[in-house]
């Protein structure tokens, strides 16, 4: 299949998850409507968000190994630019899916006493402020890179290096602003000091596989000359890394909430293993973890492409099912997955991957500009 | 005197130039190849050839048995072999556990990793190994490399080796030989050994007596000890009546435990004996009723107690027509409130070994007033 004909098909599958997406709310309810479009909103944006947390880690620590690579996140941190309009519509979901937005909230005292921060402008603020300066980010580390490429301004690395540790404050902040925002306080009374670096597990992980997916397709394609199984095995290596912190700062949550046995937290986690939804917590650790974990402990499945292919390929998947045990279960005792769910991953997977097969097309495959191209392209283990 | 020769070996200046001498030397000599480096080299086990290290699966393993080992160790402690209920959760807390298990796991892998490298592998310490007495050591250690033709049990040929190496770039040849053969293990050196020891620990001996008797006394660290706490049975300003124990809240329910509830004996008359007339059962009956009732009833529960009649009151007798007319209710209600000169025995018997030996004393009546049926056909008279 050639790539014109790909994207005909993705195309036509956009188009029939937008008509999908467009009959969600008036059949299956406007509750059924926004819970998926956050989920899926929030699936993108983390790959977005994570790919530029790659980004500017590169900078801060002044790797050299990634150069080459560097321009493969940067062109899917482009997720966020797409995914930006998608969160502000998302707004409107405050009165549908969020209890405190409306005023009988006030009635419940443990919402009463956080209505100082979850108030509808507020929130608002909250929400454009995170847009602003994740897309300024994106703006000073992506498109200060791209115009390297053609002014081949060393300068450029001295100014983000210095810019990049600024940026991980700000990027530790709106994270944890934006999962307790747009997923914790789903269930208000509920708080857990940790979820921030949880989403951020996450969030680092997804951009990881996504990044090891499209230097995948990108090196199938033989764009990005020179870089060897050496440069992926480092991919794996943070891969494999992380799946461990993942879950340990999964586990750490929940056992802490489990020991205290406090009412006001133990809710989410009973509402989450009841049902079926106990069994789905078994598969994202078995998905999120033991699957990763166990196929990157050999030292060459880091480096070996078809191990490395199938290991992002479930990360991903592990991803949207740990959003999706978080998220969904605010509507409803059972885990629900039908059209709707099936129009929105048709909708925003297609449309995502039209967009990341458009960016892949702007700038050169590697930052041709950066003065340590040579340097990482040398890089061997 | 010529001793055996253990290698021949050239400097080399550059890790370059060892490395081309490598594919050059291997197979045109009979010999092992060796190399002896400052600092490590890339590339090294490929061009020598080494077999993979097993020291990964080795950590694998034994991490594995690490984790196994301590879930295992804490389910049989605080499951099975002493049920212990922490906090209120169930005795197969496995949450609890996992943290230990970690731990364990790490342990495990670390001690089989660090020792299994080093003494299994390396095979530390090698007091004789003959590269310790060679002239080129403090030059390796410093700035050189080696490559050596090490024997492997066949001499070897000194000078066609020494002529390659030269040929190859290597500044000078050493011929390194094998050590005396006398060992470690010489009478002279057990003794020196053993002195050694000997001195060692009276020294430590006598230092430590003196030590503890001359210096100051320090306080050993009693940090847990010092905490604010109440112990049993003791006074607690704290409170307002200033007992130390307290009473459990009006209506507390032990768990595993219903509270007796009846007042009266028509009211015990209501209750039916829970559990089923099996042997395991009786035979537990009368175990309790041997031990505790028959002192004072009898040991046929005849009221002819194996106490004298000095203790003065008259025991009742279990088997007369009375009580052969009372319910298990009420039978039961006698062991846990006692009745006239009796006194309860609700600490003594668990709720279970009450019934067990309400059962037990139905079998003693009927066992002193047997019918003609009762008693098998073939031994009637």
């Amino acid at each position: 299949m050639n790539d014109r004909s790909a994207a005909r098909i993705l195309s036509a599958t956009a188009v029939a998850g937008l008509a999908g997406a467009a009959a969600t709310g008036p059949l299956a309810g406007w509750e059924r409507f926004w819970i998926n479009w956050v989920q899926w909103f929030l699936f993108l944006l983390t790959i977005g968000l994570g790919c530029l947390f790659i980004v500017a880690l590169e900078h801060v620590v002044g790797a050299k190994w990634s150069v080459p690579l560097r321009r493969v996140p940067e062109r899917l941190s482009s997720l966020i630019l797409l995914v930006s309009p998608v969160a502000l519509l998302g707004l409107l979901s405050l009165r549908v899916l969020y209890p405190w937005a409306g005023p009988e909230s006030l009635q419940d005292p443990l919402i009463a006493g956080k209505s100082a921060w979850l108030n509808v402008p507020f929130f608002t603020i909250r929400v454009a402020a995170c847009i602003v300066l994740w897309l300024l980010s994106y703006r000073i580390f992506v498109r200060g890179s791209m115009r390297q490429d053609q002014h081949r301004d060393p300068g450029f690395n001295v100014r983000v290096r210095r810019f990049a540790p600024a940026f991980m404050a700000l990027f530790g902040i709106t994270l944890t602003v934006m999962a307790f925002d747009w997923i914790s306080s789903l269930e208000p009374e509920w708080y857990s000091d940790v979820f921030g670096i949880y989403i951020f597990a996450g969030t680092f992980l997804a951009g990881l596989a996504a990044t090891t997916l499209a230097v995948q397709y990108l090196m199938a394609r033989g764009r990005l000359p020179g870089v060897v199984p050496d440069h992926v095995y480092n991919l794996g290596g943070f891969l494999f890394a992380f799946t461990v912190f993942w879950s340990y700062i999964g586990f750490a949550q929940y056992m802490l909430m489990w020991y205290a046995n406090l009412p006001e937290e133990v809710f989410w986690y009973k509402e989450r293993l009841e049902g079926l939804w106990g069994p789905l917590l078994l598969a994202l650790a078995i998905l999120h973890f033991f699957v990763p974990f166990f196929a990157l402990i050999p030292r060459d499945a880091k480096g070996s492409p078809r191990r490395m292919f199938w290991v992002a390929v479930v990360m991903l998947v592990a991803h949207w099912l740990d959003l999706y045990w978080m998220i969904f279960p605010v509507i409803g005792k059972d885990p629900v997955f039908s059209w709707p769910e099936i129009a929105f991953a048709f909708l925003f997977v297609s449309t995502a991957l039209l967009w990341i097969r458009r960016a892949m097309t702007r700038g050169a495959d590697m930052p041709v500009g950066d003065p340590f191209l040579r340097e990482g392209l040398e890089f061997r283990l | 005197m010529n001793r055996p020769v253990f290698s021949v070996l050239g400097l080399f200046d550059s890790a370059q130039q060892l490395m081309d001498a490598i594919p050059a030397v291997k197979g045109k000599v009979s010999g092992r190849l060796e190399t002896y480096t400052p600092y490590p080299v890339h590339g090294m086990e490929q061009a020598l050839g080494l077999r993979k290290s097993p020291i990964a699966g080795m950590i694998l393993v034994m991490g594995l048995i690490g984790a196994l080992s301590g879930i295992g160790f804490e389910l049989w402690t605080e499951a099975v072999d002493y049920p212990m209920m922490t906090a209120g959760k169930p005795y197969w807390s496995w949450e609890a556990f996992v943290p230990i298990m970690f731990e364990t796991m790490v342990l495990f892998a670390c001690f089989t990793a660090g020792l299994g490298m080093l003494f299994l592998l390396n095979r530390l310490p090698t007091f004789r190994h003959p590269m310790l007495r060679s002239k080129s050591m403090p030059l390796i250690t410093k700035d050189k490399l080696a490559l050596a033709v090490e024997s492997d049990g066949q001499s070897l040929d000194v000078g066609a080796i020494s002529a390659l190496l030269e040929s190859l770039g290597a500044r000078s040849i050493e011929v390194v030989e094998q050590p005396p053969a006398a060992g470690p293990a010489s009478p002279r050196f057990l003794f020196r050994f053993a002195v050694g020891v000997a001195v060692t620990c009276t020294a430590a001996g006598y230092l430590t007596y003196w030590g503890v008797k001359l210096l100051p006394k320090t306080v050993p660290i009693v940090h847990m000890l010092d905490q604010s706490r109440l112990n049993p049975q003791r006074e607690a300003p704290f409170f307002r009546d200033g007992f130390g124990m307290r009473v459990p809240v009006a209506g507390a329910v032990a768990r595993g435990f219903m509270p007796y509830q009846m007042h009266s004996e028509s009211e015990a008359d209501l209750l039916a004996n829970p559990l089923p007339r099996t042997e395991d059962v009786l035979r537990k009956g009368r175990r309790d009723f041997n031990t505790y009732c028959s002192v004072c009833h009898g040991i046929l529960g005849n009221g002819m107690p194996t106490l004298t009649a000095a203790y003065g009151a008259k025991p009742a007798n279990l088997v007369s027509e009375t009580i052969r007319g009372y319910s298990d209710g009420r039978l039961y209600r006698a062991i846990m409130a006692g009745k006239n000169a009796m006194t309860p025995y609700a600490a003594e018997l668990s709720e279970e070994e009450r019934w067990a030996v309400v059962h037990y004393v139905r079998v003693l009546q009927r066992a002193l007033n047997a019918r003609d049926d009762d008693i098998p056909k073939e031994t009637r008279k």
